[in-house]
């Protein structure tokens, strides 16, 4: 397994390599269907108080393709009256039914999600298929990322399906003016829902939106909206690659977000090494990096993903997303440019791989 | 799945649920035949009587259709075990006690699935008999199973099936070919008797799945009950030898069930089967063992199972049964990645063998079953044809269950 020197040695040189064998598996373990592989997919729905994030999760559970649902609402101490309006209890898990459950966790969301997997196992609770995560609105989602970027926290059990960021239109434009948290929700997401668009004019909002992420931006009327938006995950990365912006206006200060394609398979060597240098030297800037990596030698693209200095086991998809079979990466940064990114990859890569420099 | 009921269901699509018209107790025989029509029929064995079979249309999988249903020639017998190659049937007949006919096999023409015709029936009857408890049956020229015979006479009443080989390419005129016993089996062998498992823990000595691949046409995995997991050479058919066993109870009740081995991996999968309710015989595991040493089988982990405070008090078994066996036909589904076993209480698991010292657990179905005499789901036995469609059965009621891999 890459970044795992130990079995890859195992495989190269050792009998015992035969009891890792078979047909069909890759340096990067058996491919997978799509990226979440068996684990349970989570939706984390962030946003500010008031943003509609209930009505918009409320919406979602009641219709046919939301029904199964673990709903956790991730508070910091203190109740909203959005809790509240869900029936949840402070230490309960409640049946919402459509096959439903919420709970709250107050402190520690790893303690909450690893209760919730055993009482699934244990029939004690419905067998859920996803768990959606309400955070309170000052969330900053870096911190819920890492949950899910390692094995040793949750990553074994669990994928971060989407990180959707919803925000309203009358209220918008003021909170990403005055609140960090409100750009580095909108920055680091998915997906963005606009709500309230019946209220007032999203044009200035959506321009604001524009300029601070890549990442496709649609509305939800009293929580309308397709459940896929909230639930899939999407892999279509040029399809939101936003128009080139300057890096230097007024209302992202700090925060890049950019992508860059790789035209020719790369070596996982120099994408690994590469990654190591971004992280070692920068990570606390690095907020988020996610998209699909065309490997050498591998048969389907490699989905990675890393948060800060915390990398998710990249995973072999069994077939390519469409006919597209570019390397396409997601990166969003403090203060790091994408023509930094890029000429760091294309040294690694030459030192790696000289002749195809 | 609708969320309605208190079903588990994790990475499964559940496609389709058929009750079989009131005679959902279904065995451990389950084959499909790709008839010539298109349709692909699965055939299932019964537990009990009085159903000897019942033939199921699954071409489409969302909504099976029984085709054909036979019932026992007799109430104090069984069928329990049967396999398909081509368009012949061969279904396996156990009395409740030896001596009792008919006890053997019977080989059915099902050219056309809507009417079994019998073309023979191998006696295997005789005063310390009960016929045959399981046939494996996958080339079309021979058939192993697990049987008693009217010339042998075992030393203890439990010991009374052992390894045979009959040689079915007339159908008409099947005859043996070879045969196994473990030494002390039988009265009169030179080795002394077998030690008896302790009080009601004793199985008996005997083979349960006979299991023989083209892989390695030279080799029958068994599982032996009480004597564990047990390999013979047949190279030479008339003469087999064993090359291998591993006993691992005590400490652990026996009951070794199934072996399947995983040829490019050097490894064997191996399930016991669970026997007494209510958790009494915990742990029943499906054992992951490393073969590289073929005569000496070394287990290596276990697939996790789910929390025995819970399970061993939903009612009836709960432990191992029944595995997925790679059986080597047309149209069956080949992994050597994922294990599918089926659990009783615990329903159908499927684990991941990625790293075969840590199988993990990636996929689950415990349907809820009304009418179920010990309140659960008893989830017999799993089949998977190339579509990556799952069959699984229920041994009581809950008949047939279709199900997609959702992974």
């Amino acid at each position: 397994m890459p970044g795992d020197g130990f079995l890859s040695d195992l495989r190269a040189k050792d009998p015992i390599s035969r009891l890792f064998a078979g047909s069909g598996t890759s340096p990067f373990g058996q491919p997978q269907r799509r990226p979440r592989g068996t684990r349970i997919p989570v939706s984390i729905v962030t946003g500010f108080l008031g943003a509609g994030k209930t009505t918009l999760i409320r919406a979602l559970l009641d219709s046919p393709e939301g029904a199964d649902t673990a709903l956790i609402i991730n508070e910091y101490g203190e109740i909203g009256i959005d809790n509240a309006l869900l029936r949840a209890s402070s230490d309960a898990t409640v049946l919402l039914g459509n096959g439903c459950l919420c709970c709250l966790a107050r402190s520690d969301l790893q303690e909450t999600l690893r209760t919730l997997f055993a009482d699934r196992a244990r029939g004690v609770v419905p067998s859920f298929r996803r768990v959606i995560i309400e955070t309170s609105g000052l969330a900053d989602p870096g911190p819920l990322l890492q949950t899910f970027a390692s094995d040793r926290a949750l990553g074994q059990e669990f994928h971060l399906q989407a990180l959707v960021a919803v925000i309203d239109a009358p209220n918008g434009v003021r909170n990403l003016a005055s609140a960090p948290e409100a750009r580095e929700q909108v920055a680091l997401a998915d997906r963005v829902v606009l709500t309230k668009t019946d209220l007032a004019d999203p044009s200035a909002l959506l321009t604001e939106l524009a300029a601070l992420t890549a990442a496709p931006v649609d509305s939800a009327v009293n929580g309308a909206i397709d459940p896929a938006y909230l639930l899939e995950e999407r892999l279509d990365l040029p399809a939101r690659v936003v128009p080139e912006h300057d890096h230097a206006h007024a209302h992202s200060p700090g925060i890049d977000s950019f992508v860059v394609l790789f035209d020719r398979p790369l070596k996982w060597s120099a994408f690994e090494q590469a990654m190591a240098v971004l992280t070692a030297l920068r990570g606390a800037d690095l907020l988020r990096v996610k998209g699909i990596v065309a490997v050498e030698g591998a048969k389907g693209p490699v989905v990675v993903h890393a948060v800060q200095h915390t990398a998710h086991r990249p995973i072999e998809l069994q077939a390519w997303p469409d006919d597209d079979h570019r390397s396409r990466l997601v990166f969003i940064t403090r203060g790091i440019g994408k023509a930094e990114v890029e000429a760091l990859f294309a040294a690694v890569a030459s030192i790696v791989n000289p002749t195809s420099a | 799945m609708p969320a309605t009921d208190n079903s588990m269901i994790w990475n499964f699509k559940l496609l389709s649920h058929n009750s079989l018209d009131g005679f959902g107790g279904i065995g451990e025989g389950m084959s499909m035949q790709l008839a010539k029509d298109g349709r692909r029929i699965l055939w299932l064995a019964h537990e009990s009587a009085p159903k000897n079979f019942t033939a199921v249309d699954v071409t489409d999988p969302k909504n099976p259709k029984i085709v054909a249903r036979r019932d026992l020639p007799q109430s104090h017998m069984r069928s329990n075990s049967l396999e398909t190659v081509g368009d012949m049937l061969a279904v396996a007949y156990q009395t409740k006690e030896p001596g009792l006919k008919p006890a053997g096999f019977e080989l059915f023409d099902i050219s056309t699935p809507e009417e079994p015709k019998s073309i023979s029936f191998f006696d295997c009857s005789g005063p310390e008999s009960r016929g045959v408890h399981q046939l494996w049956f996958t080339d079309g020229k021979t058939i192993h199973m697990s049987s008693g015979a009217p010339d042998f006479s075992p030393s203890h009443a439990k010991d009374d099936q052992f390894y045979r080989a009959i040689d079915v390419s007339n159908p008409s005129h099947p005859s043996e070919i070879g045969r196994w016993w473990l030494p002390g089996q039988q009265r009169g062998d030179n080795e002394g008797p077998l030690k008896r498992h302790p009080g009601g823990t004793d199985s008996g000595f005997r083979p349960h799945n006979t299991n023989v691949y083209p892989e390695r046409p030279d080799r029958v995995y068994m599982g032996y009950l009480d004597g564990g997991l047990i390999v013979l050479d047949i190279a030479d058919q008339a003469h087999p030898k064993m090359v291998a066993r591993w006993d691992y109870h005590p400490p652990n009740d026996g009951f070794t069930h199934t072996v399947v081995p995983f040829f490019d991996r050097d490894l064997l999968v191996v399930s016991d089967e669970c026997v007494r309710n209510d958790g009494a015989d915990w742990p029943k595991l499906v054992w992951i063992v490393d073969n590289r040493a073929e005569d000496n089988p070394t287990p290596i982990a276990t697939c996790p199972m789910p929390p025995v405070d819970v399970f061993s008090r939903r009612g009836g078994r709960f432990g191992a049964h029944n595995l997925w066996e790679n059986l080597p036909k047309e149209g069956c589904y080949k992994s050597d990645q994922v294990v599918f076993g089926t659990f009783f209480n615990g329903g159908l698991r499927a684990f991941d063998l990625g790293n075969p010292y840590q199988p993990k657990e990636v996929a689950y179905f415990v349907p809820e079953v009304s009418g179920a005499p010990f309140g659960s789901c008893q989830l017999n036995d799993v089949f998977i044809d190339d579509r990556g469609i799952v069959y699984t059965v229920d041994r009581f009621v809950g008949g047939l269950y279709c199900l997609e891999m959702d992974f």
